[in-house]
Formats: structure tokens, C-alpha cells, sequence
């Protein structure tokens, strides 16, 4: 019925988190009560640093969080948005709740396998485009709405997308 | 007329003295009331008033999370169903666990259950003591509506999950006991829930193995077949097992134990309960230590002439060792003989060795033990630790088998201090020596060397007679553990002829000696210990309980735990 | 009724402090300072307002904020802020960190004050990186004006504010949910009781609040609660609400009205969503996000949009967030959508909605996809009673039962023509263009 999340992918190298990254981990700490109250946020860090969670992030932020791993695995593989293996360059996030649905989402979603090749959980063979199908966005008055990475594109149709990946799939 | 005046208010009566504060909450279950402990949780409180709230996700050692929804109980004054396990007791509590609501609950959750479980238990090994079954049996509905496809994970099932634990999460319940067991027992914190949802399972960090000391546990406390132990997997079907009250051999901790077996196999240990010692807890390497009761490689007594080893009678071969004692004592004096006893043997064994020694007025007898790394268990109040590698080392010892006035010990004899002539070794598994070359060359310095075992090693390949010994499954003694804690084991099976137990073998051979009387049971044994062994007065073995007061040092005697 | 929520949205400087502050911002803030309020008064304000929760389970503030115990042993108080919205149907808490992120600010600094709390932190999901960015640089502004930090304003009270992002999980909008997800765990709701009043984040006393609710504060405090009381339907459903409405409308979008608003006045009003696209007919209404139970055509009439006048209807005002159905909807396929939603978001600590929310999505699937059978009908109807009531630990799975309830329950004939013919009853779902 959906994809699951039970596999971290590796990098396949070490990660330790760069020192601008770290200073920011830093301030985040000081926030917080507890080291583990810091983990999602710390995740994000990692994710932004580079651009997905593989194992070996995990276990550098279990590292620097002071967190049995297998915690850590947990609440990566519990929040949809951190990703468990690498992303095309543009993550197209696709709104398929009840608002978005009743205004054709799902024929965005077709629209994307036409003209890139792939479906959900999918990226594109050139690395450029990830799909993924989301819940609720909060987008519903510009349904159907979506993301690309962090930014809405709202009401989206047929004509708007394409040309929305075209101008991307420009991007250098 | 005037009418009786009227009687005065009786004065109102004193105030009771006040009591000290109840312990113990009112509860009333369907009706009817009851005295419980306050610190309980409701499922053990009905227990108490013997009703059974069944569950799965509980257990009272882990922390109450209510997931699965089992527990439903209809509680007066709150319109709807409630989890028992987190209803907290209060003096007055009224519960109901017979209206229709609380049925409908727990074959609603059962259906629920059953939906995506496999239906396995023709291969599963769970089948029979599975928590599942019972429950879907006692409180589930027989027929079932879904026509969809089952959940699967493949990668995930019928796979092993570290070196004793064999995971297959199509049949998990996500209960989570196995993760809060590692997290708030071991302390390990392995396993954790992966994904979320419908798709929910548990696993541990990048498919690492689950190797705390403790993964036979996890196994234990999971109620199906999710988790299983992979030494046990498809030996035997639970309900042919017998289970027999015992002690595990693998350190001086004690846990208390459950041998299964089955027509003189033993197929497992299970931890048995015992609060006061490894509550519901057994270790590894003890747990599997069960396969080793079956090993056997002496199976008649023999006598060493010369070059050749021939099977005798075992009443031959102990007459043989009586006769090298006597032999020893006639030529060169009591100083000439040498027992060791073992941290392998129970009380009484050790103690009748003793007394052998004592009758032949010789001072030279001892007992050691092999170190081994700490191993511990954790009960309610404290971890329980021991480092030794024998069960019994410290009642050996308070059996008395230590270098008397004048005499020497093992050290001497492997230093090359002393030199017995006459070597009794009761147990030719004592510690790692026995099949050290080197060392069992000192020992064979000896004119005569004889031993009693199970199983070969370089002391019984070089012992001039060997007595074919019972393992621990086939004889009944007390061993004294870490905690001064004495504690029986009994009988699982009887050895197969001409086979004896250790104490069997001792005290033939002192009535061999002029000690002793042949008709003596391992429990006469333990009341001549109770008389004369001080820290052991009082003990009563009586029809297979310890009865007696607290009179070792610390701790008193232990039959604790579940019959 | 003048916009009050929404009198800044659209305005040039409506993010920046100086803007706010231009509008009469932190007015309310600088006046309980200055006039000496104690906490127990500006809860008693609150509490004479009638404000009640927007997040969905319109519970009155002021008495929650009471919850709090007189001594807290000593233990720290939390405010959390859930801007998790994530209800389908839902978008006005996004509007309000969007566009004017000090009001909600300004409304936690308030509400904060009035339990004595000096950490707070506003739970914005992943999603909103917007709103995260907008709402951390109006902190900053706050903190360098002074409104945030320590001792705020020379008065002596400090409060700290952090905004903390999720990650992507609907059930972290559920109070113990979010704190979990806090705490840095999963964010599997918390048996309750202990409720979070006693017990919440860091075994602390927290209370958790709607943005909406909070930024109602600062009006509240300016205006008085007299004057907010009076605006609403009655005494029990008071102030200004904020609705969402989408589906298939002319002009969907946030409106801001007097509590109590007329369901079939938002769908149609022309200072609302104008009417159906197309011209086409209501089919159906779900009032307050997906979790609300479906509306007929014919109970749209006389629905007044507040707490009690949707309840009154058998259904629930929730997040108000209002999806209008045309009649070329499929409701079983609207209803396999919503199902699909539900079993994608529970948590899965629990059997009943672990194990029921996928099945009620594979059953109607199989309706929707004309494998169904007239049995499956009823089995939809006795999955959902198996799955409320104190079934589960949260109200997550008695939310998830009410698309497949009463849709069932009221579009019996749609299922049933599913069933026995194979098709829909209607178009699948009508297509709006943008």
C-alpha cells in the first residue's frame, strides 16, 4: 500500500558533522534541557548538511547526542521528512490529501511519470528529481498545492508544472 | 401522668484510636471487595482476587505502557472501557471485567491482532505457551472477516537477530516488551520500533546483533513467537516438556531455573522466578548451558592395568578406590591422601567427600574454582553479581574443604610441594586444570589417581579410575550462592544405570570406608549438614522444600519462585 | 464584524516588528507589565473571554491554563505552542506565522506570563520552513527590542522562546504527541492521565495551546474579554474565528468572522467562498478537517460554525476546516482518500488503530476499485465501533472512523451501487482547475 521506511541507507563513507554545523548544534543545545530534546533538530542539521540521514549520520548524531542508535533510528524512520537515502536536486512533494485529491493531484503525480520517468519514491535517472506523494500540506485553498525542496508552489495544474519543471530541470 | 423523662443523649462514644495507615487499597472486582498492596498494578491485583485480566503488553517488571489494548476493563464511575494496566489503584476502586463492553473490547483487540498475524503455529515455536493463542482462545472470536493480503516484511522474518535470538516480525505484536526489556533491564538498549503505523516493527541499529548477556530474556518476554531462541528452534514441542525446579551451574549468582526436558534429554533452561535472586531473569550463558547437560562420554566405570582401561562394575571400581586408600593409609599415613572437591558439586556431595577425609583423620582436602568475568542479573532491589565459574564454590568451602591443621592443599600438589600418593578428584570437571596436560601431569604423579565425570578431559584420560557421574538434570542437592542463599535443585530424570550421581558414588565409597550408612538420601545428607555445619542449622528439606529460619549469614534459605 | 485576527495580513510591514509595533503591537504585553497584572488576573481575563481552543478540541483556555498545579515542586512551567497543523483542510495557523508572526509571538509572551512559565517553545511542523524562518527572525526582533529574554521590559519576568521544527507527522499535533516529539522520541501520544497540566514535557507542568488560540491573547488583553465575549453566537461559543474553506468552491481561502458564522453563508456568501465552481451542487460538507463526521446537502442548512452549533449537527467544528463536496464526487472515493490519510499518520503504538486504519483503506479500496461486497458495507461500519471509546490511547483512531462512518451511514447508496454494479454512482472526482 506505501513505502516503508525500515532501511537506512549507507553513505558508504565516515560523517562528522563540519565545524559551522557543529556551532550551530551548539546554540541549539543551549535550548534545551536535555540532549535528547535536541535530536530533531539536530537531524535537521544533518540533513541540511547533507542532504539526506544515512546510517553513518545516525550514528554521528547518536555520537554527539549521547543517544543509543538504535534511538536515534527510531525517530528518523518515524518522521517522513527526513530522508533514508539521497534525493534528486528538486524534491517534488506532492499533496494527495482530501483537498488536493479532489482538485487532481493524482494527476500531477501522473504527469511527472510521463515527463521524468519516475513515480513515487522515485528519482530520476539524472539525479535531478525526486517524487514523493505528502500529506496535508495546509496548501488546500490552492489546491492542488506542492513543494520543491522548501518552497510552496500553489495552485499548481497541468501547464504551471510543466513549466515549473522545465525552469529546473534547467537549474545547473 | 408524667412520662419517663427522657433519656438523656447517650454520650457519643470516643473517637477511635487512630491505626496506623492502611497498606493496602479496597478494590472491588465485579462485586466483590478485596484487600490489595497499594504499589501493585491492577492486573496483579485482580490475580490476587483470581481473575485474570488478559494482556500482553504488560509485565511487571517493565514499564506500564497500555499499547495493547487487552487489558479493556469497565471501571464505575468512567463511562468507557479503560486500560487496566493504567488505571491507578485507589481505596474504593470498583471494576468490572464480565459486562459485554469489556468482552466485545477484547475480541475486538483480538480480531484486530489476528488480522495480519500469520498463521503459523504449525511451525512456530511459541505454539503452547503463547499468549496469543491463549488469549484468542479464552476472549476471541472464532471467525474472522478480513480478505485482504497480510502485512509482510521481508528481510525481516525468520531472520537472526544476534547469536541466540531469531526474529520474524511478521508475527510481532509491537507490545514492546523486548525493547523495554534491553532498555530498562539489560540496559543495552538494542531494539527500537522502526517506521510507524501499520508498517510499525521492531529491530536493532543497522541490523546489529542482539548480544546483551541477557537476549535469551527478550525472548522470553516476547508473548509470540516473534521472538524465539534460536537453540531451541523446532527441538520440541513445549507441552511434552517436563519442568523441574533447579539451579543454573553457570556462576555462583544461582538464578534459579527451569530445566525442560523430555525422556532423559534436556532441551532448555528457562529462568524460574525468584524475586529475592534473578527475579524473572537468566543469563546467556547460563540459559544455554542446557545443550551441555546432555554430553556424556563416561558411561561405564573403568579401571586403568597398565596400558589398557577396562569396564568394570561401578561397586568393583570403588572397591579398587577404597582398596588404594586403605593401601595409602596402612603405608604411608592419612598425610598421603589428597581430596578435591568441587564448585560443581552440591553441598551434600561436598560434604560427604569431607567427611571421607575426616574419617581417614586426613587434612589434606580443597576446593577451587575457575574466575570467570563478572556476570550479573538484575531482581527488584539490586543486581545480583558473581565472578566464578562454579555454582557452588562457597558452600564447597563451608562444607568444610579446606587444608586442616597440618595439611596442604591443590596449590601444593601442582606446585610440586606436596606429593600425595592416593588422589581422590570427586568431580574431573572441576575447573579448567582438569584438562590442562601439565597440571594433570603433577596430579598423576600420584600413585593413584581416581575421579568420577561425564564427560572426557585430560584428568580422566589419565586417572587410574574413572566412575561414570550423573550430570546436574539426574540428581537433587543444594548449592550456596553469591548471596550466602541456599538453594535446592532437583531431580529431572534418573541417570540410565550403571550411571550414579556424585553423592551416590561418595557414599558408597565411605561405607566402602567404614563411614556412613548406604540407605542415606541426599536430604539425610542435608540434615547432617543442618547439625553440624555452622550458618546451616535449621535447614529441613522437607517433601522437596527448604523449610527453616534465616540462619546463613546473610539471606536465608531459598525455595522461592513459581512450583 | 471588523477583521481582528487578520487586520494585519497583506500589510507591507505586516512581519516586522516595527510594523507591529506601528499597529499598536505589544500594546497589550507593555500594558499588563505597566498596570501590575498578576498572572491570576490575565487567566481570569481569559477565562471571562470564553476564548476556547482552536486547535480542534475547543476546550475554554482560561480553565485549562488553572490546570496548573499551585505547586509545582518545584519543577519549571512550559508553554507549547502547537503550530503543527496538519488537519486536511486546515491552513489558518500558517497564515497567521506567515504574514503576522508577532500577534502569535505577542500571544505566547502573554499567555506565557499568565502560568508563570519561563520556557517556551512554538512546535512548528517540518513543512512550514517559511513560517520556521519567518517566526525565528520575529523572535530575534522580540529578543532585541526586549519583549523576550530576561527581565522583559525591567519587569523582572524572563521568558525564553524557541522554535522548534517537525518532521513530517500528523500525530504531533496531538498535545502528548508533540511533546514526545519534544522530548526527542517518537511522537507516540502519552497515556493520560497524568495530563500535561501536572505532567508534561520534562515531567513538567505544560500547557499546550493553538496558534489561533494564542494570538486571540493579545486582543483579549486590549480590548477586554467583555468585548470578545460579545462577539460569537452566544456566551459559550465566543470571538473571532478564523475559517478555512476549500473543495469545490469559487473563492476558497481563510476567512476571519464572528464566531457562530453560517455554514451555508461561507459556502456561498460573496464576502466569503461565493458559491460551488461550475454552478455545480453541494453533495457534501465535512465541517471541521477530517476528522469531522460528513454533512449531507440537506444538513448544511441552519449549521451555525461554532463548537456547540456543529456538535449540535453530529459533527464537530474542530480546526474549521470546511471541505465542500460537489455532486460529482465519489464519496467512497473521498472517503478511501481520507482512510489512506489515517492509516499513513497513526502512530501505531496501539493495536485497534494500527491494525484498523489500514484495513478500513484496504476495504474501501476494494469498494472503490469495484472488488467490493455488500458484506463489506457493515464491515466498515463494525471496524469503526471496534476502534472508539477508550479502545485506544488517543482519540487519533476515533477521528480516523469518521469519514468511513459516516459517509457510510449517510451515502449508503453509494456504497451499495459500488457494490453491486462495480462503478461509481458518479464521476470519480470532479477535476478543479486553478
Amino acid at each position: 500500500m506505501s513505502h516503508t521506511r525500515y532501511r537506512v541507507e549507507d553513505a558508504g563513507e565516515p560523517r562528522v558533522f563540519p565545524p559551522e554545523a557543529m556551532a550551530r548544534i551548539q546554540k541549539i543545545l543551549t535550548r534545551y534541557p536535555t540532549k535528547q530534546a535536541a535530536l530533531l533538530p539536530v537531524l535537521w542539521v544533518a540533513q541540511e548538511t547533507w542532504g539526506w540521514i544515512s546510517r553513518e549520520a545516525a550514528e554521528e548524531v547518536a555520537r554527539v547526542l549521547e543517544l543509543p542508535p538504535s534511538h536515534v533510528d527510531g525517530v528518523l524512520t518515524f518522521y517522513t521528512m527526513y530522508n533514508l537515502r539521497p534525493v534528486g536536486r528538486h524534491l517534488l512533494q506532492i499533496c494527495t490529501s482530501i483537498s488536493c485529491h479532489l482538485a487532481g493531484a493524482e494527476g500531477l503525480i501522473e504527469q511527472c511519470r510521463a515527463r521524468l520517468g519516475i513515480g513515487p519514491e522515485e528519482t530520476s535517472r539524472d539525479g535531478k528529481f525526486s517524487l514523493v506523494e505528502v500529506e496535508c500540506i495546509a496548501g488546500c485553498d490552492r489546491a492542488p498545492s506542492i513543494m520543491v525542496n522548501d518552497t510552496y508552489y500553489e495552485p499548481m495544474d497541468e501547464k504551471r508544472l510543466s513549466e515549473l519543471l522545465d525552469r529546473l530541470g534547467r537549474e545547473a | 401522668m408524667s412520662a419517663n423523662p427522657p433519656k438523656p443523649p447517650a454520650a457519643a462514644p470516643p473517637p477511635a484510636p487512630a491505626g496506623p495507615p492502611k497498606d493496602t487499597f479496597t478494590v472491588v472486582f465485579d462485586g466483590t471487595p478485596i484487600e490489595v498492596p497499594k504499589h501493585l498494578n491492577l492486573i496483579e491485583a485482580a490475580k490476587l482476587a483470581g481473575i485474570d485480566i488478559p494482556h500482553f503488553c504488560f509485565h511487571p517488571r517493565l514499564s506500564v505502557v497500555g499499547q495493547c489494548r487487552m487489558c479493556l476493563v469497565e471501571i464505575e464511575g468512567i463511562p468507557k472501557i479503560q486500560a487496566a494496566c493504567t488505571t491507578p489503584l485507589k481505596d474504593g476502586l470498583s471494576v468490572k471485567t464480565t459486562t459485554d463492553k469489556v468482552k466485545s473490547g477484547r475480541a475486538a483487540t483480538m480480531e484486530f491482532l489476528l488480522i495480519n498475524h500469520p498463521l503459523d503455529c504449525p511451525i512456530c515455536d511459541q505454539a503452547g505457551e503463547c499468549t496469543l493463542q491463549d488469549n484468542s482462545f479464552g476472549y476471541g472470536n472464532q471467525l474472522s472477516q478480513f480478505d485482504e493480503t497480510k502485512r509482510q516484511y521481508p528481510g525481516f522474518d525468520r531472520t537472526l537477530l544476534g547469536p541466540h535470538v531469531i526474529a520474524d516480525m511478521t508475527r510481532c505484536i509491537q507490545c514492546t516488551r523486548c525493547i523495554r526489556f534491553c532498555h530498562e533491564i539489560a540496559g543495552t538498549s538494542e531494539l527500537t520500533f522502526l517506521d510507524r503505523g501499520g508498517r510499525t516493527l521492531v529491530w536493532t541499529h543497522d541490523g546489529k546483533p542482539l548480544a546483551n548477556d541477557w537476549s535469551g530474556c527478550a525472548a522470553d518476554v516476547c508473548p509470540v513467537g516473534a521472538l524465539t531462541t534460536r537453540e531451541f528452534r523446532f527441538r520440541k514441542r513445549v507441552w511434552y516438556l517436563n519442568k523441574t525446579r533447579s539451579v543454573c551451574p553457570g556462576c555462583n549468582v544461582g538464578c534459579n531455573t527451569s530445566i525442560e526436558s523430555k525422556e532423559e534429554i534436556v532441551y532448555r533452561f528457562l529462568p524460574r522466578l525468584n524475586p529475592a535472586v534473578n527475579d524473572y531473569w537468566l543469563c546467556d550463558h547460563g540459559r544455554f548451558l542446557s545443550e551441555s547437560l546432555n554430553a556424556r562420554d563416561v558411561h561405564k566405570a573403568t579401571i586403568r592395568a597398565g596400558s589398557s582401561v577396562q569396564d568394570v562394575h561401578v561397586p568393583a571400581a570403588i572397591e579398587k578406590i577404597a582398596q588404594e586408600i586403605r593401601k595409602t593409609v596402612e603405608t604411608t599415613g592419612p598425610s598421603g591422601l589428597f581430596f578435591l572437591g568441587s564448585a560443581h558439586l552440591s553441598n551434600e556431595e561436598n560434604f560427604l567427600l569431607r567427611k571421607i577425609a575426616d574419617h581417614l583423620a586426613c587434612p589434606n582436602r580443597d576446593v577451587v574454582v575457575d574466575k570467570s568475568r563478572t556476570r550479573k542479573v538484575k531482581n527488584p532491589k539490586e543486581w545480583v553479581s558473581g565472578d566464578e565459574a562454579g555454582a557452588n564454590y562457597r558452600g564447597a568451602k563451608e562444607m568444610g574443604l579446606e587444608p586442616g591443621r597440618g595439611g596442604y592443599g591443590l596449590e601444593a600438589v601442582l606446585s610440586g610441594k606436596a606429593s600425595p600418593e592416593c588422589i581422590l578428584v570427586a568431580d574431573a570437571g572441576f575447573a579448567a586444570a582438569a584438562d590442562d596436560a601439565e597440571k594433570v601431569a603433577l596430579l598423576r604423579r600420584a600413585r593413584f589417581l581416581g575421579t568420577a565425570a561425564r564427560t572426557a578431559n585430560a584428568l580422566t584420560r589419565a586417572a587410574d579410575v574413572v566412575l561414570p557421574a550423573a550430570s546436574l538434570a539426574e540428581k537433587e542437592g543444594t548449592f550456596t550462592n553469591v548471596q550466602d542463599r541456599v538453594q535446592k535443585f532437583d531431580r529431572a530424570f534418573l541417570p540410565r544405570p550403571p550411571i550414579r550421581a556424585h553423592w551416590e558414588l561418595l557414599l558408597m565409597l565411605a561405607v566402602a570406608i567404614g563411614w556412613g550408612d548406604r540407605n542415606w538420601t541426599p536430604a539425610d545428607v542435608l540434615e547432617q549438614i543442618a547439625a553440624e555445619v555452622e550458618g546451616y542449622g535449621g535447614i529441613r528439606a522437607g517433601d522437596g522444600e527448604l523449610e527453616g529460619g534465616a540462619l546463613l549469614k546473610k539471606g536465608d534459605f531459598a525455595w522461592a519462585g513459581q512450583p | 464584524m471588523e477583521p481582528v485576527l487578520t487586520r494585519r495580513i497583506g500589510k507591507e510591514n505586516s512581519r516586522t516588528i516595527d510594523g507591529y509595533v506601528a499597529d499598536g503591537g505589544y500594546a497589550a504585553w507593555k500594558k499588563v507589565l505597566s498596570e501590575g497584572w498578576t498572572p491570576e488576573r490575565l487567566t481570569d481575563e481569559v477565562k471571562k473571554s470564553g476564548l476556547r481552543g482552536r486547535g480542534g478540541a475547543g476546550f475554554p483556555t482560561g480553565v485549562k491554563w488553572g490546570f496548573i498545579p499551585k505547586d509545582t515542586k518545584g519543577k519549571p512551567i512550559y508553554l507549547l505552542c502547537n503550530a503543527d497543523e496538519s488537519e486536511p483542510g486546515t491552513f489558518k495557523d500558517r497564515l497567521l506565522m506567515e504574514q503576522d508572526p508577532h500577534q502569535v509571538i505577542e500571544g505566547v509572551i502573554l499567555s506565557a506570563y499568565a502560568i508563570k512559565c519561563k520556557t517556551a517553545y512554538i512546535y512548528i511542523r517540518g513543512e512550514f520552513y517559511l513560517g520556521a524562518r519567518v517566526l525565528e527572525k520575529a523572535i530575534e526582533e522580540a529578543y532585541a527590542k526586549g519583549y523576550l529574554g530576561e527581565n522583559i521590559l525591567g519587569s523582572g519576568y524572563a521568558l525564553d522562546l524557541t522554535v522548534h521544527r517537525g518532521a513530517g507527522a500528523y500525530i504531533c499535533g496531538e498535545e502528548t504527541g508533540l511533546i514526545e516529539s519534544l522530548e526527542g522520541k517518537r511522537g507516540q501520544p502519552r497515556i493520560k492521565p497524568p495530563f500535561p497540566a501536572v505532567s508534561g514535557v520534562f515531567n513538567a507542568p505544560t500547557i499546550v495551546n493553538n496558534v489561533e488560540t494564542l494570538a486571540c491573547v493579545p486582543h483579549i488583553v486590549n480590548r477586554g474579554a467583555e468585548w470578545f465575549a460579545k462577539i460569537g453566537r452566544n456566551e459559550k461559543n465566543t470571538g473571532p474565528k478564523l475559517y478555512c474553506i476549500s473543495g469545490h468552491v469559487n473563492r476558497p481561502g481563510v476567512y476571519e468572522a464572528a464566531m457562530g458564522l453560517q455554514l451555508k453563508e461561507l459556502i456561498f456568501g460573496d464576502a466569503y467562498a461565493r458559491g460551488m465552481k461550475g454552478g455545480r451542487k453541494v453533495k457534501a460538507v465535512i465541517p471541521g478537517g477530517a476528522s469531522a463526521n460528513m454533512l449531507t446537502a440537506a444538513e448544511i442548512e441552519d449549521c451555525p460554525l461554532d463548537f456547540d452549533g456543529v456538535a449540535a449537527k453530529g459533527s464537530m467544528l474542530g480546526s474549521a476546516a470546511i471541505i465542500v463536496m460537489n455532486e460529482d464526487t465519489c464519496i467512497v472515493d473521498a472517503a478511501r482518500n481520507l482512510s489512506k490519510f489515517f492509516s499513513h499518520e497513526s502512530c501505531g503504538q496501539c493495536t485497534p488503530c494500527r491494525e484498523g486504519t489500514p484495513w478500513l483503506f484496504k476495504v474501501l479500496d476494494r469498494i472503490e476499485e469495484g472488488e467490493g461486497r455488500v458484506e463489506d458495507i457493515d464491515l466498515l461500519a463494525r471496524i469503526c465501533g471496534q476502534m472508539a471509546n477508550g479502545m485506544t490511547i488517543c482519540v487519533f483512531s476515533d477521528a480516523a472512523i469518521a469519514p468511513p462512518l459516516s459517509s457510510v451511514s449517510k451515502f449508503r447508496d453509494e456504497y451499495l451501487h459500488h457494490v453491486e454494479k462495480k462503478t461509481c454512482l458518479v464521476g470519480k472526482r470532479a477535476l478543479v482547475t486553478a
